[in-house]
């Protein structure tokens, strides 16, 4: 089993600047769905932003199985342990959805046991796309299917945690309860995931539910 | 792997950026080609005309040197006269600048400083007159055939006319002076001037730039000299032959012009013809016509000079003052390299001989041979110069585009470093892509430069050399010479040859390159992409590592 701890977490942008999040603590758990919700500005991009190791907290620590995310290499944290799904997507818009999931299984530098562009199809059909689709670039799908691409880019190393900001944002209704099903399969699944949101329907489709104040 | 996979990728679907950056490269590798090409044609060229090149070179008495001692002293004694460089005629002391003659013995010591497979070969000149019916062509029997003593008399005048140059003017060397390679005469000594010039030839191999490949001397009747014996045997010209209806085997009876019954009989042993129009020229003196030129063995010619010595005569000059009527040569000697570092070991171990740094080494080969090099090492300067241009400018403008490509790209870094590849494989990426753009320009254009660079070589070099002859011509019409080289005999022409001997002589420059583009031009090309690729990715290399992830991908949030 794989626990996230926060413990006493803060960050500031710069030494000047007031403490964005002050005291963090938190403890996430695989096999289930957590969202972290609040205010415009009270801190849960950056709160995502230090999960992932984007950024490094000011003050305090994150646990990982106990160890401290701070020794182990940023990039190497990013590309085997956790699986970042970015509000903006962040896909390479001259790659087509199966060589962005073949490019960051490439860059975690994992073995697999097949062929990654199989797996790559695999786990995008998981998402709901067709092979159609997922040999087009990027630019040409819709939001909802970029959103289910870069879902897919963070399930392809088999991270142990999965990060998502706001990952129903720009969704259609019917789009959000589709990823929501994602979600739930995946931490039935045995997988940590975390969701930063400003929705109550994805708020109340999780076990737990943080919720950030303004510091 | 992924990195190079990657790459690829971004090239192939960002064409019109990179097709921009490979025309850039293109346009660089092209220019960077033919002028590399071109320096390297140079190099070759070179490199061809030294191995074929066959160096002679004289010691001759550094008049100029001597000139600027005198002047020197001069100044210096004279502390005030302020003007300094300015002289006084009667200050000029003719002996000194002169020099003195090296002998025989001299030049044979000199040879201890040859090497291995290098030579030597001499000659001697002096004047002899005719006696009784002989007569030296360019005369007439009605106005010339006075008596040998009224020749005589009017040569002892001549002598005596002229300071410092006892014999008069110093006869040609027997058609030589139209040849390649010719020897070079010491400082002029007592030379008699009288009908008919007799030159020695220590070997058949100083006689080679007449009687060789390039000359225009064949002997049509009779035989050479003999190379080896001492006898008064000689070579006399067709016309001299046909004017006095001489025949190989017929004796003909020469004297000193200075002492009419110091006589010698040589024996024609061959008639030779010259087909040289242009050494026919300028014979305002008898010797001086080719035509009046007598050859024969060095040994022979120094056993006449050896009998004139033992007789001893005496001469009176106008002054009354009786001087020495000896025949006095004028020996040329020069030394033969197998190669020009051959030259130039001899150049500084025959001052360590014993030679006065008075006397300098010269070869008219080597001048030659950097002459006929001149436009091609002008043209390989100025491509360099464009080569070093079109590099700055070009690698300025591949920055420039690459910068501005990386801020079109910065989100990519961003996204990538996000989802966790190391900054340092992203720059990889980059570099790798520029460096694949880059060569395969480079290829093409060092494909296109290596079929160019020949012709625009051997073009730019025509160019090159008619701009130069161009020029010169305009000298000579200017001076109201025709541009024939022959119609202007003692006008030295720009880029001529400046010896003594190769005065009116073209210069025949490098005219043509057979090959261009070789093993050493493509590696520098490859060094080129590889310093292109460089600059061009260092803008990227210090972006990328500056860059942090979190800041792109909140900026563009």
């Amino acid at each position: 089993m794989t626990t996230l701890k926060l413990s006493d977490v803060s960050y500031r942008y710069d030494k000047s600047s007031k403490n964005v999040l002050n005291n963090v603590n938190m403890e996430f758990e695989s096999g289930k769905i957590y969202t972290i919700v609040g205010k415009s500005g009270a801190g849960k991009t950056t709160l995502l932003s230090v999960l992932s190791s984007l950024a490094r907290p000011t003050g305090g620590e994150i646990l990982l199985n106990g160890e401290n995310v701070a020794d182990i290499d940023r990039y190497k944290f990013r590309s085997k342990y956790v699986g970042v799904i970015f509000q903006s997507y962040n896909l390479l818009s001259h790659l087509n959805a199966v060589e962005n999931v073949v490019l960051s299984m490439d860059i975690s530098g994992k073995k697999f046991d097949r062929p990654k562009k199989e797996i790559a199809f695999e786990l995008l059909e998981k998402v709901g796309l067709d092979a159609s689709e997922a040999k087009r670039r990027v630019l040409k799908l819709s939001g909802g299917q970029q959103q289910r691409v870069a879902i897919a880019r963070a399930l392809s190393y088999d991270p142990d945690i999965i990060l998502a900001d706001e990952p129903t944002g720009n969704l259609d209704g019917e789009t959000q309860d589709e990823i929501i099903k994602i979600f739930r399969m995946l931490a039935d699944e045995g997988k940590c995931v975390i969701i930063v949101t400003h929705s109550p329907e994805v708020a109340s489709a999780s076990d737990v539910t943080y919720e950030l104040k303004k510091s | 792997m992924y990195i190079i996979k990657n790459a690829v990728k971004s090239i192939t679907r960002n064409k019109l950026r990179n097709i921009l950056i490979g025309i850039i490269v293109l346009i660089i590798s092209l220019s960077a080609c033919v002028s590399l090409s071109i320096r390297q044609a140079s190099e070759a060229a070179k490199e061809d005309t030294l191995n074929s090149l066959n160096v002679t070179a004289q010691i001759s008495f550094d008049r100029r040197k001597a000139m600027d001692k005198m002047k020197d002293e001069a100044s210096s004694q004279s502390s005030d006269n302020s003007e300094g460089k300015s002289m006084d005629r009667g200050k000029f002391d003719f002996d000194v600048l002169q020099g003195s003659s090296l002998t025989l013995d001299d030049y044979m010591k000199y040879t201890k400083a040859l090497g291995d497979g290098d030579g030597y070969y001499y000659s001697g000149a002096f004047s002899l007159n005719a006696t009784g019916d002989l007569l030296p062509y360019g005369t007439s029997e009605d106005s010339d055939s006075s008596s040998d003593s009224d020749n005589s008399e009017k040569n002892k005048s001549d002598n005596s006319d002229m300071p410092g140059f006892p014999g008069g003017e110093m006869p040609q060397m027997g058609g030589m002076g139209d040849g390649a390679g010719a020897p070079e005469f010491g400082p002029p000594s007592r030379i008699n001037k009288g009908d008919f010039t007799v030159t020695g030839y220590s070997s058949y191999d100083a006689m080679l730039s007449m009687f060789g490949e390039d000359g225009s001397y064949t002997v049509s009747d009779g035989k050479m000299f003999d190379e080896s014996s001492d006898a008064l045997e000689c070579i006399i010209s067709d016309e001299l032959a046909t004017y006095n209806n001489l025949s190989v085997g017929d004796k003909i009876e020469l004297s000193n012009p200075s002492a009419e019954k110091e006589t010698y009989k040589l024996k024609i042993v061959g008639i030779y013809k010259n087909t040289d129009s242009s050494s026919q020229e300028n014979n305002r003196f008898m010797s001086n016509d080719p035509a009046n030129n007598i050859y024969m063995n060095y040994a022979a010619f120094s056993k006449i000079l050896a009998k004139s010595e033992k007789a001893d005569n005496k001469t009176t000059d106008s002054n009354g003052n009786e001087r020495s009527a000896v025949l006095s040569e004028n020996l040329a000697f020069t030394y033969t390299f197998k190669d020009v570092d051959s030259y130039n070991s001899f150049s500084n171990k025959v001052y360590d001989l014993g030679l006065s740094d008075d006397y300098k080494v010269s070869s008219s080969d080597i001048q030659a041979y950097e002459n006929s090099l001149a436009p091609l090492k002008t043209l390989s300067t100025t491509a360099m110069w464009f080569f070093f241009i079109v590099l700055g400018v070009g690698g300025a403008i591949l920055i420039t585009l690459n910068i501005f490509n990386l801020r079109e790209r910065k989100y990519e870094v961003g996204a990538l470093t996000a989802i966790g590849m190391k900054k340092s494989k992203v720059a990889a990426q980059f570099v790798t892509e520029i460096l694949i753009v880059t060569f395969t320009a480079l290829i093409i254009g060092a494909s296109v430069g290596a079929v160019m660079s020949v012709p625009v070589t051997n073009t730019l070099l025509s160019n090159q050399i008619e701009s130069s002859q161009s020029s010169s011509d305009k000298i000579n019409e200017n001076f109201g010479f025709k541009p024939d080289a022959q119609s202007r005999p003692n006008m030295p022409q720009i880029g001529e040859r400046g010896t003594r001997g190769d005065r009116g002589a073209a210069v025949k420059y490098v005219d043509s390159v057979s090959s261009a583009t070789n093993l050493m031009v493509i590696l520098e090309l490859a060094l080129v992409g590889l310093f292109l690729t460089l600059i061009a990715s260092l803008a990227a290399l210090i972006s990328i590592m500056r860059y942090e992830p979190l800041k792109i991908l909140s900026n563009r949030s």
